[in-house]
């Protein structure tokens, strides 16, 4: 393991329905992650960061099962994820991967009912059930007057909305997001952290992929940071971020002040040299 | 389970549900049912023109009494050696293609994918050249076309590199296997004496002239096998069609539903060809045209099926009554419709910006 920089214990203890143990992740021969072992805290939001291509994204595929480990496995409470039937996995965990793809003509109400397909059988296909979860859905996310609009005529912002609209109709309680903010301007990140952060005070558990370390420290509960495949701190983020962790991880040079509205650690970078 | 499952929103426009006691439940389209509806009135009555129009049709006071087998002997004949056949294996290649491209479709997630393009037409047609012309005498025409459009698709899966799970690649070589297989066609048709070519000529380019019974029992198994088969992978299409992971994380395991999928569009490409020859075109058109009326996403079995078979058998009825000089092979006059339809599609995606 690399180097910890705080009590990678801390949360663990909590009680953990989804956790890793020393996982081993590779496209083909490339080895991204290695010998990661990792417990995701029962109903805390957990936020994992790290420099690009440091695998995390990675380590989430293979928490929601779409990407297999060459060896380690994924525990879901308590047992191989493997040992599940995919339809079993999909009721407990769902997952919203970084640019999945609206089919051409669809409406909203019809892509957050695709979120019901592991609860539908083939004689069963649209139980009252579907009905209410999806009504669900659409309501905590904000999106009952978009229903019968085509999700191709909708602005980035309530795209995102619906698609966690869709995980959202899983009705699982475990969530993961991978990078839910990206392409987004900033009043619709934060619409969508605050979202999540709704989700997290209801009960939900919540796993997501961010690159703004500012916008992490102010969500998380449990933050995770990752370097070259590993992780190298855990936990709270007013205890594990440090200038020192941030120069460690990303290079970059900066102090930590606390954030002027919510008092959680803030990354301002030092200033570069055309700036001196 | 849910922390926000309380909350029961009656929405303002529930879908029709057809419910029946709590063991079936299953959402109905009504704009589909309406277009399935208007296809089937649309093949019934193209059916009845291509028995009853022209010099050898059926008069129509005598078609209902024929159909029953109590009709007069040349209107007998017409029945069951000449139109009958010739409709029927129509009607199910028709459908057989266009299931094919519904099915390509989805699992590229590019309205380009389709037999014709992935290589399976053309390998067809160079299976037809080397064991009508080549190696005459071996395995009949329909066999040849079944072994080369196998050789096709297994040379996709090798060149891809990774099998049928990228659909980019998929295309990409199928591109080429398909120049490849054109290539050798017009190698073989060069070797060949020009009556031997001209006898293949008619055949490769798709005709529906002179069928008999026994390719309507073959193409009409096949979809009574396949289609159903298509029908039972389209919900897990559906899913597919988000992006793999996606599908994955749903639960529809996206690798074993694209190679299925493509088992069977495979399957049911071949059965038509072997009995039709490579009709071009149908399977790009048909369920593009039906997802545009439908207007619903998914692969739409179904009303694609419904479409390729009123398409076919409109072109070939188009065939025997236009007055051309020489009797047109039925996949000239679908090459010159879809052509149209293809640059059509081509310059939409283009506005787009999607290619």
């Amino acid at each position: 393991m690399a180097r910890v920089h705080s009590d990678t214990q801390g949360v663990a203890s909590a009680g953990s329905r989804l956790a890793a143990r020393n996982l081993r992740l590779a496209y083909d021969k490339r080895v991204v992650v290695d010998d990661l072992s990792i417990d995701l805290p029962d109903g805390g939001f957990t936020i994992i960061v790290g420099p690009n291509a440091c695998g995390k994204s990675t380590l989430l595929k293979a928490l929601s099962r779409t990407l297999s480990p060459q060896s380690g496995a994924v525990l879901l409470g308590g047992k191989p994820i493997d040992s599940y039937r995919s339809k079993a996995v999909a009721r407990e965990l769902a997952m919203l991967p970084q640019s999945p793809i609206a089919p051409e003509a669809i409406t909203v109400r019809d892509l957050v009912g695709r979120g019901r397909y592991p609860h539908q059988g083939l004689l069963q296909q649209w139980s009252h059930a579907d009905e209410t979860a999806v009504a669900a859905a659409l309501a905590s996310t904000g999106c009952e007057e978009l229903g019968e609009r085509f999700v191709s005529e909708l602005s980035g912002g309530q795209r995102q909305r619906v698609w966690i609209a869709m995980v959202l109709a899983q009705q699982t309680d475990l969530l993961l997001l991978d990078e839910p903010t990206t392409f987004l301007d900033i009043a619709h990140q934060f619409e969508v952290l605050e979202l999540c952060a709704q989700l997290h005070v209801e009960g939900r558990t919540l796993v997501a992929v961010l690159h703004d370390l500012n916008q992490a420290a102010r969500y998380a509960t449990n933050l995770v940071v990752m370097k070259a495949g590993q992780i190298v701190a855990q936990g709270k983020p007013g205890e594990i971020l440090t200038a020192a962790l941030v120069e460690d991880v990303f290079g970059l040079p900066c102090v930590i002040i606390a954030d002027p509205v919510t008092g959680t650690p803030m990354v301002v970078p030092q200033a570069g040299r055309a700036q001196r | 389970m849910s922390a926000t499952a309380t909350a029961s929103i009656a929405s303002p426009k529930r879908p029709p549900v057809l419910r029946l006691g709590g063991w079936l439940s299953l959402p109905v389209r009504a704009r589909s049912l309406v277009l399935g509806g208007i296809l089937v009135v649309a093949i019934l009555a193209t059916g009845l023109a291509t028995l009853t129009l022209g010099k050898l049709g059926i008069a129509p006071s005598n078609l209902l009494p024929t159909l029953l087998g109590q009709g007069e002997g040349r209107d007998e004949i017409v029945l069951t050696a000449f139109r009958g056949p010739r409709l029927v294996v129509g009607i199910a290649a028709g459908a057989a293609l266009a299931v094919s491209g519904a099915l390509f479709q989805t699992v590229t997630r590019n309205p380009l994918g389709s037999p014709d393009v992935i290589g399976l037409t053309s390998g067809a047609s160079a299976g037809a050249a080397a064991f009508g012309l080549m190696w005459p005498g071996i395995l009949p025409l329909p066999v040849g076309a079944l072994v080369g459009a196998f050789v096709a698709m297994a040379l996709v899966y090798v060149g891809t590199g990774t099998g049928f799970s990228s659909p980019s690649r998929m295309l990409l070589i199928g591109i080429g296997v398909s120049a490849m297989s054109l290539a050798f066609v017009q190698w073989v048709l060069v070797r060949a004496g020009r009556e031997q070519a001209t006898v293949l000529a008619t055949y490769l380019n798709g005709s529906l002239a002179a069928r008999d019974w026994d390719h309507a029992a073959t193409i009409w198994t096949a979809i009574v096998v396949l289609i159903p088969s298509a029908l039972l992978l389209s919900r897990r299409l559906q899913l597919v069609e988000m992006g793999d992971e996606q599908a994955d994380a749903l639960g529809a395991r996206s690798t074993s539903a694209r190679a299925l999928s493509i088992l069977v569009a495979i399957g049911l490409a071949t059965a038509a060809v072997s009995v039709a020859g490579p009709v071009s075109f149908i399977a790009l058109v048909a369920p593009q045209i039906a997802r545009r009326l439908s207007r619903s996403a998914g692969p739409n079995i179904l009303a694609s099926a419904l479409m390729g078979a009123f398409l076919l058998s409109l072109a070939d009825l188009l065939t025997q009554q236009l007055p051309f000089d020489v009797t047109l092979p039925v996949g000239v006059l679908t090459a010159i419709l879809g052509g149209i339809y293809l640059g059509y599609l081509l310059i939409a995606q283009w506005r787009k910006g999607t290619i």
